[in-house]
């Protein structure tokens, strides 16, 4: 029985995102599930620090900026047949930024984390203005080519997409479900204790942070190779708030959240978009809907519900324990 | 009984307060031992300084033999020094079989692996059992540790520090805010599990009943400094203790 709860979020995924191939809505409605899914992947491992760790970081634009920017600049200077490559180098690049970025923020806490994460980002931003030669200022860079066969209708990159996108969610999954991960949820719970059981806190806060970078520059290489284009915009702070919002709207307390959050924001970004330019009013409309009804996003709607069960019953039980 | 834990000259201020003045102890292997003293004398800073978790200003801090003065907190736990805390410090949104679960992965120093499933730990699992067992939480173990009572807490707590099979554990008024029978329940928990796991156990405790039932020495911190150390016989009766701290009307 535990088995099947455990993969029924799974069994949703698929059907969900290999559906939508089957009934092939046409090419915008696959380019926008395409974003959804590649949005996903950058939610998920936002994540993993954010519901997990319990960091904020308001700096993750710049690891999916890196990543795409790596990406497309490789295949520029080169040739798009190695586009999984340069997409994989790309996520280390935004690893590798992000190990001294992590060893440098992590001294700090709270809110003062969160403003440091913030500053790097913003820094990389700007300079990605300044050096003109190589990011192509705020023209940024265009006409990133596909390699051959994954060009010619969006849907073969949709597949390519979904194909990375699940491998590295099923990473981040195992990774959660891991003794490190368990560790990582503690951290968040209790700092003080992890310290007291042995461990190193700033340690593994500086591997989850890394993890994270590193699959967040996945999913902005991938998305570099959606549009064939990028812009400054990707390492703009609204990129990194986009992050926190998604988590927090589908349930920053459960794994899959992230991704329904995803889902309802690309979605809520399409239809209102059709009618208005002022779309982002309405997502933040839904935002303090959900923080003010679901504080523990939609996927947490069925956990809060049950929580809220236990109160009823009995507040404190007495186990007698030592007998 | 050879000396397993030993404090040399330690020093620390906070800013004009002197917390720590100079205090030289020699814990003994195998001693059940108590510190006493009225609030504000030094005693939780007291444990802040050997567990690492603040720096001393000076003196020297010796473990069986190995200077860890200046030793990272986790390392001394790693050592084998490992405490409980004055608040419960538990993990609330864990369940309490989880709580023992994690600090089980510590100690086999399983807690690093990165894509095995936590559950998957054979050793990990048995020696969770064995602990709750040993602690008398089995029953509740399917709670999550915000729904135990405060004393289940503290209980847990502790259970959590000796899951690391310490040999120096050290307890932070482990029954502060309790109810009377659940000081004499943890009273007894504590005498049993000290002798039980051979520990070396220093506890920090205001209940006198307690301190002068269980405690094989006394030691009494006021304003920073060691004023007494003896068996409780002889700081029963220790004038300077009496008048700083007992009172003539306790005993």
């Amino acid at each position: 029985m535990k088995k099947i709860k455990d993969y029924l979020p799974w069994i949703v995924y698929f059907v969900f995102f290999l559906g939508i191939i089957v009934v092939d809505p046409g090419t915008h409605y696959i380019h926008l599930v395409a974003r959804v899914i590649i949005f996903s992947l950058y939610a998920v491992a936002f994540n993993l620090l954010y519901g997990t760790t319990g960091l904020v970081s308001f700096g993750h634009a710049l690891f999916y900026g890196i990543g795409a920017y790596v990406t497309g600049m490789l295949v520029k200077a080169t040739s798009p047949e190695l586009f999984l490559l340069y997409i994989l180098l790309g996520a280390a690049g935004a690893a590798f930024v992000s190990f001294f970025i992590g060893l440098l923020t992590l001294r700090l806490t709270g809110i003062y984390f969160t403003m440091l994460t913030l500053a790097f980002a913003q820094l990389v931003w700007g300079l990605t203005f300044k050096l003109y030669h190589f990011t192509g200022g705020d023209d940024g860079i265009q006409a990133i080519a596909k390699p051959a066969i994954l060009s010619g209708g969006v849907t073969k990159y949709y597949l390519f997409s979904f194909i990375v996108v699940t491998i590295c969610i099923y990473i981040l999954w195992r990774i959660r479900r891991s003794p490190f991960g368990t560790v990582l949820n503690s951290i968040r719970q209790n700092p003080q204790r992890i310290t007291f059981l042995g461990l190193n806190v700033y340690k593994n806060q500086l591997k989850a942070f890394v993890i994270s970078a590193f699959f967040a520059g996945v999913a902005g290489g991938l998305y570099a190779g959606l549009d064939g284009s990028i812009h400054p915009d990707m390492l703009h702070w609204p990129t990194s708030g986009n992050a926190i919002l998604m988590a927090t709207i589908g349930g920053m307390g459960t794994f899959f959240g992230p991704i329904v959050g995803a889902g309802i924001f690309t979605g809520l970004e399409e239809i209102v978009g059709k009618y208005t330019e002022y779309w982002s009013f309405y997502i933040g409309l839904v935002v303090l809907i959900v923080v003010l009804l679901f504080p523990n996003g939609v996927l947490g709607i069925k956990r809060f519900s049950g929580n809220k069960n236990n109160e009823e019953k009995e507040t404190e039980v007495v186990c007698n324990s030592g007998n | 009984m050879s000396v397993i834990l030993e404090i040399k000259n330690l020093d620390k201020h906070f800013g004009g307060i002197h917390v720590t003045n100079h205090v030289n102890i020699g814990f003994k292997k195998g001693e059940m031992s108590a510190i006493i003293g009225p609030n504000g004398a030094g005693k939780t800073t007291f444990f802040n300084l050997i567990t690492g978790f603040i720096p001393s200003d000076d003196g020297t801090v010796v473990y069986e033999g190995q200077d860890i003065t200046r030793a990272r907190p986790e390392n001394i736990v790693k050592l084998g020094m490992v405490r409980a805390f004055q608040v419960a410090s538990v993990f609330l949104e864990e369940t309490v079989y989880d709580n023992i679960y994690l600090a089980s992965l510590a100690h086999f120093r399983k807690n690093a692996k990165i894509f095995i499933n936590r559950m998957a730990f054979q050793d990990a699992s048995e020696h969770t059992e064995f602990i709750l067992n040993k602690i008398g939480l089995f029953h509740c173990k399917d709670l999550k540790a915000s729904e135990l009572s405060h004393g289940d807490m503290k209980v847990l707590d502790i259970a959590i520090a000796l899951t690391l099979q310490p040999k120096i554990l050290l307890l932070d008024e482990p029954t502060a805010g309790m109810a009377p029978d659940e000081r004499i329940k943890m009273m007894s928990l504590l005498k049993e599990l000290h002798e039980f796991f051979k520990l070396t156990t220093i506890f920090i405790e205001h209940d006198m009943d307690m301190v002068f039932g269980i405690a094989e020495i006394i030691r009494v911190l006021v304003q920073g400094q060691l004023i007494a150390e003896g068996p409780p016989d002889y700081i029963r009766q220790h004038e300077t203790v009496i008048e700083a701290y007992l009172g003539k009307e306790v005993l």
